[in-house]
This record gives C-alpha cells, structure tokens and sequence, in this order.
C-alpha cells in the first residue's frame, strides 16, 4: 500500500533497491523527501512538491528569456537556466544564423519544445529543438507543478487520453510541468479546468473517476444551456 | 536575560505561574501549507508564540559572486515583527535578529542535501507575529516543516525547545515573564532520529549538572515536538493515496 | 556567511592527521596554544589588554561612559559588547556593516560576563534612574588564526580586571576602582571525525564542521555556551567540551589572570 514519509522515515533494510527520493545509512533506506513511498519496483519517495532539475532525454516546454549570441537563453521552469544553440535552427533549414539576426528565428518569450541533450557538472543545460509542432498560434500553456505531471498522464496513460477525448483537445504535456492545450476556446477552458483540478487534488484516490464526472456533467449543462 | 530582576516568584506549590508541571511543554499548534505563493511554509504556535515561516527555492542565486559552484546556499533570516513584543520592535535587522538567523541556519544545514542544487539559493524566513519567549525554537520547528513542504531534500527534520532554571529549578520551555525573571536559559536544536544537536545555547548560571539535566530534558522534549511535526505533514495528505502511473 | 573559501588540500590534510592522533602544529588534542595576556596596553582606555593565543591577536578596550539606565534597571550600569572584524585582520574580513561574525562573537563574548555577573551593576549607580557607568567593550581583532572567541572573552575579563572608573574627568566622586565578582573563561572546541579538539587554529576551524564554545566561573558553574558551524554534536561529545572546558578554563584562569 502507498504511504506518506518525510524525511528521516524508515522505509527499508534491502539497501540494494533503494532509489530516487531516498538515502542509506548504516544498512537502512530512509526517505529523503516529503512524499509518497512506491516500493513497486526500486524503493523510492514519489515527491509532492518541489523543483524541477532537468535530467538528459526530458522533454519539456521552454520559454526564450535571454538573447545571447550564439545561444538563446531558455527559462525551463527550474532553478537553472538552458541554453539552446543557434546551430539548432541551422541545422534544422540549412540556413546560417548572422549575428543580430538570431530573434527572427526566436524572440523573446517564445515557446519551445526541447529535448535536454546534456546537463554538465556546472548545470549547463543544453537543448535541441523538437519540432514536433508549432506552439505559436491557437493554443493556451498551463504550468503545473512538475510533481503533478504524472497524475495528469494516469497509468498507461488514461487520464490524459480521457482528458484530450472529453475536452476535444491537443494536449501536450511536459517534464517541466509546463502544458500545452489547443483547441476551441470553451473546450481548452474546460481542460484547463480539469487540469488544475488533477493538479490540487493528485494525492486522493479515484481521481480518474471524478475527473471524468466532472467532465461529463459540464458538457450535460452545455448540452442543457 | 534582562538586567532588571524584580524579585518574583515563579514557582508557587510547585508549579509555574501559568499551571505547568516543571517537564510540560505550552500547548502547540501547526499548520503546513498556509502560504499560497511560497514554495514551502508553515504556522506554528507555541503558547502564545505565533510565527509563520516560508521557503523560497531552490532559486537562482544572487549574487552570482556568492554562488557556490557544488552546492546551495542556505540563507535563513529571523525577523520579528514591530507589534510582536510590548515595547514595539523597531522593523529591521539588529544584532540579536542577526546572530539568532545565524544560529538557526546552522540547526538546519546539518540535515539539508545542498548538493542536489549546486549554484541556487534555499532561502528561509521566519517572521515572529507574536513574541513570548522561546520565538527562535518555534522558528526553527517551523522552518524544518517549511522546508519539507518545499520538497527540500532533507535527511531528516529538526526540532527545537528550550529550558531553563527558574527559583533554582530546572523546567522545560520558559514562556517570557520565566525568561525574564529567571537564572538560566538554554535554547536547542536536534535530530530526533539520531539525537544529534544542532544548535546549542546557554545564557545565564548552570552547574555542570543542572546543564546535564536540563539537556536531557530538552532532548526528550525535542522526540515529543518531531512527533507533531510529523503528525502535521503526514496528515496533510491524509486521504488515501495513490500514485500516478509513469 | 564569512570566510567560506575552504581549501580543500589543507581540509584533508587536517582530518588525516587528526586520524592518526596528531595535529597540524604538533599539539595535543586537549593542548592551547602559546597564550600571552597583556594589560593596561591602551592608556586612554579605562581598562585594556592584549591577548595572543598562538598567531591569534585581539586587542580589547574598556570605556566607561555615563549615560542613561534601561528604564527596567534604574539602578543598574550598563555593559554594551561590540567587536570588530577590521580587513587588515584576515583576507576573508571586509570593511562594512558588522556581519553575522562579528555579531556572534561580540554577543557570546557578553553573555559570558553577564551570566556570571561578575561585574555588580548596581556599583555603576551615579544617580538612580538618571545616571550609570555604561561600560564599553570594544574587542578589536587583529590577526585571525581562529579561535577569535577565547581571545576576546580573556582580553575582555583582564581588561576589566582592574578598570579604573573615570570620576575625575566628568566632575564625579566615588569609587575609582570596581572588583569582579567573578572571572567566566570560554574555552572553544571543534569536532573533527569523532575527536574533541581545543582551540582550534583558522584551519582546523574550516576543516571542522561543529565548534562548541563553553564559557565557566571559578567555581566551575557555566555562564555561556555556543555551538557555531553547519555540523552536529552527539551528547557524550558535549559532555566532553563541558569537562575540557572548566578544567583549562581554571588553568588559564590561574595562570594569566591572577598572576
């Protein structure tokens, strides 16, 4: 069963399956998080809050904060900073990048999809652009907790698949917390919604049932009004 | 200890001015959570004690100079409101503000995984609403709270009281007309799970063996503080939990 | 937060030879380094005297000025504690506001005297509720090879050994001298991998992760005591800094101050 520890608990004497959120100490695994102990498969503590840090192969949702040739510098809704290289869109057109030249390609407070291709010891984080699709028209961002994410997701993927057929949206969710939804504007108000409900409510039980009653029951009175 | 001791009588048929046995904690209270913008927080009295602390990170660290390439930086600053105390408390840093935000700093780096951070900066606030002696114990209880609600990488949390000698005796967590008006005051800081002390202070006139005693008790006081803490963290998420899939 | 840059080499260094039972300079674990205690160094001051604890040196001056009581102790003196770190003391000092350092020494420094109450206020009384002797001391940090408590709490009690109270210059009459009641001694451990060890040098302080300070009274009661440092200490191993601490602080007691 699922419990809640915070730092300092005990949790276990097999050392060897000790995992992320936890430490060792004199042959025991104790918590090292506030958060939600899932001895699945390796022992870890699931946290409840806390920041994002990127680890290489993330996908997440920048925003450009910086211009800094040859770099635009990415806020990733973590403590540190990223960095996305100008050969990246060189690469991607075949075109060369001048100097001055660089916000034509990305300004100021644009969206990104990014991949994290390497996070050195010094936490420069480095990116490359996914250009799955493009985050610049139609569509709203959402930033949760990034702890939040997985709640959001479901197990293999049903509350989100629940939540894109319901609310008859794109919905493109990232590591960083950071969530793209696209679509009519009363349907992405109802995702948006949803979402922020999932967000607050990610340590109950049976969520994914309730989501989806409130899902259902907004559309019966949109059907009604 | 003010220098101004009128003679009072503090023990009366062997108990204290407000009824307490000489081993008993003041009533406390705490709540996790009660900041909506900070990353972490909490409320928790202590008597008439009221304090509020916030965490804030782990965030960017300014000034970049001040930067610790391997690990955060933990700052952590002690505050007392104007209306906290009789005599209105001019606002701003002064020297007892000062040491006090440095002894607490060091009650809780002991426990902090600043490693996880390099470069960014954990900040603590304590604000001390209202004052009755014992405000750096409740502020660091309550920053140990503050701090896991934040989802600081921690080993374990810390808890904080103080005891003292009033009329020759030894009692646990002096309330501030036993501060004042008594012989000795001795605040602490532990881990409960190791009993390994953190912060340790002494104002005033012990024996070696009244010290003894009096840190004896304080250390048990502390297993019984660490046991609210817990309790108020755990059942914050009360209801019954279930993981997201991956 | 002071000096933090640690040099990594020296850290090893100390906690492997502290391993093996030795440290740096040779000395024991439970060993002070050379003191000297010098008196009356400053003559405008009411009171002085140079301290040096190996290459550590401060420099304390007692000024007694009359002033107002706290309106809580109208028959009482007053003590005011203040230290400073000056930048020619040590790289790591800067000139500026007084830092969190300086404020802790000056305060551990001052709880010392005034929980063993060694000077008697009441004989700082020049009128009742209008005018007392506030007593100054003003530690001056000159050279940083740690342990800056020690120093300025020995620099501070031999300089108020035998203050002369300045009568004359503000048309008083009284008593010229005041007697101590009592004479606290701090004496300061650090902790490195398990050992106690006393009167730490600016190394041995960095290598240290917790440093206990414990201040006693010639009949060996406690007036003060301070833990500093980002470490933790087990309960036998303040037990050991308390027993250390009122054994040296008698030998240090005998042989600088009462001689």
């Amino acid at each position: 069963m699922y419990k809640v520890v915070v730092p300092g608990d005990f949790i276990s004497e097999t050392v060897s399956r000790a995992g992320e959120g936890t430490y060792v100490e004199d042959g025991k695994v104790y918590a090292l998080r506030y958060g939600i102990v899932d001895e699945r498969g390796e022992i870890k503590v699931v946290a409840l809050s806390g920041k994002y840090v990127p680890t290489e192969g993330d996908v997440l949702i920048g925003r450009v904060a910086e211009i800094s040739f040859p770099f635009w510098i990415v806020d990733i809704a973590s403590p540190y900073e990223a960095r996305l290289h100008m050969s990246e869109f060189a690469d991607a057109r075949g075109e060369k990048i001048e100097f001055g030249s660089m916000n034509r390609y990305l300004d100021l407070d644009d969206l990104i999809v990014a991949k994290v291709m390497n996070v050195d010891v010094m936490m420069r984080i480095e990116l490359a652009l996914k250009e799955d699709f493009n985050l610049r028209s139609g569509g709203r961002l959402i930033e949760i907790p990034y702890t939040k994410v997985p709640r959001v997701i479901g197990r293999s993927g049903s509350m989100i698949k629940m939540l894109k057929d319901k609310c008859n949206c794109f919905i493109f969710i990232a590591k960083n917390g950071r969530i793209w939804v696209r679509g009519r504007e009363d349907d992405m108000n109802l995702a948006t919604e949803a979402i922020l409900k999932i967000a607050s409510e990610s340590h109950t039980s049976g969520l994914t049932d309730r989501v989806a009653d409130f899902l259902d029951s907004f559309r019966r009175e949109k059907r009604r009004g | 200890m003010k220098e101004g001791k009128e003679e009072i009588e503090l023990i009366k048929e062997g108990k204290r001015l407000d009824g307490r046995g000489f081993e008993e904690l003041r009533p406390i209270k705490i709540e996790v959570g009660v900041l909506k913008r900070a990353d972490g927080s909490c409320y928790f009295e202590l008597g008439d004690n009221k304090v509020i602390a916030a965490v804030y990170g782990p965030r960017e660290m300014h000034p970049r100079h001040a930067q610790d390439a391997k690990m955060a930086v933990v700052k952590f600053r002690y505050n007392m409101a104007p209306f906290s105390v009789d005599d209105r408390k001019r606002p701003g840093p002064d020297r007892r503000s000062v040491e006090i935000s440095k002894v607490s700093r060091e009650a809780l780096d002991p426990v902090i995984m600043r490693e996880f951070y390099p470069k960014t900066a954990i900040e603590v606030y304590v604000e001390i609403l209202q004052s009755d002696a014992g405000t750096r114990t409740a502020g660091i209880n309550a920053a140990s709270v503050a701090l896991a609600d934040a989802g600081i990488p921690m080993k374990d949390l810390v808890s904080s009281v103080a005891v003292g000698k009033i009329d020759g005796e030894v009692v646990l967590d002096l309330d501030a007309m036993e501060d004042n008006h008594g012989e000795a005051d001795m605040p602490i800081a532990m881990v409960a799970r190791t009993n390994t002390i953190t912060a340790l202070q002494m104002d005033g006139r012990l024996t070696k063996e009244e010290f003894e005693r009096g840190l004896k008790l304080a250390m048990s006081a502390c297993h019984q503080i660490y046991e609210l803490q817990r309790t108020a963290l755990i059942d914050r998420y009360s209801e019954s939990v279930e993981v997201g899939g991956e | 937060m002071g000096l933090e840059i640690m040099d990594d080499i020296r850290k090893d260094y100390v906690y492997d030879l502290v391993k093996s039972g030795q440290r740096v300079d040779g000395r024991g674990f439970r060993e002070y380094r050379e003191i000297s205690v010098e008196r009356d160094v400053i003559k405008r001051a009411e009171g002085s005297a140079r301290v040096k604890i190996g290459n550590t040196e401060v420099l304390v001056g007692v000024k007694l000025d009359p002033g107002e009581p706290f309106s809580d102790a109208p028959d009482k003196g007053v003590i005011i504690t203040n230290a400073e770190l000056v930048p020619l003391a040590s790289p790591e000092f800067e000139s500026g506001p007084p830092n969190e350092n300086s404020v802790q020494l000056a305060r551990v420094v001052d709880r010392g005297i005034r929980g063993s109450e060694a000077i008697d206020l009441e004989k700082l009384c020049i009128e009742e509720g209008e005018k007392v002797w506030i007593v100054f001391i003003d530690i001056h940090v000159l050279d940083n090879d740690g342990n800056l408590v020690d120093a300025a709490a020995l620099g501070a009690i031999a300089s108020l050994l035998n203050i002369r109270i300045p009568n004359e210059r503000y048309g008083l009459t009284g008593e010229n001298t005041l007697p101590m009641r009592d004479t606290p001694v701090a004496v300061t451990a650090v902790e490195i991998d398990g050992n106690i060890l006393v009167d730490p040098n600016f190394n041995e302080e960095n290598a240290a992760t917790s440093r206990l300070t414990v201040i006693s009274n010639a009949d060996g009661t406690l007036s003060g005591m301070q833990k500093s440092g980002s470490g933790g200490l087990k309960e036998e191993e303040i037990a050991e800094v308390v027993e250390i601490g009122i054994e040296k602080a008698g030998e240090i007691r005998e042989k600088y101050l009462f001689s």
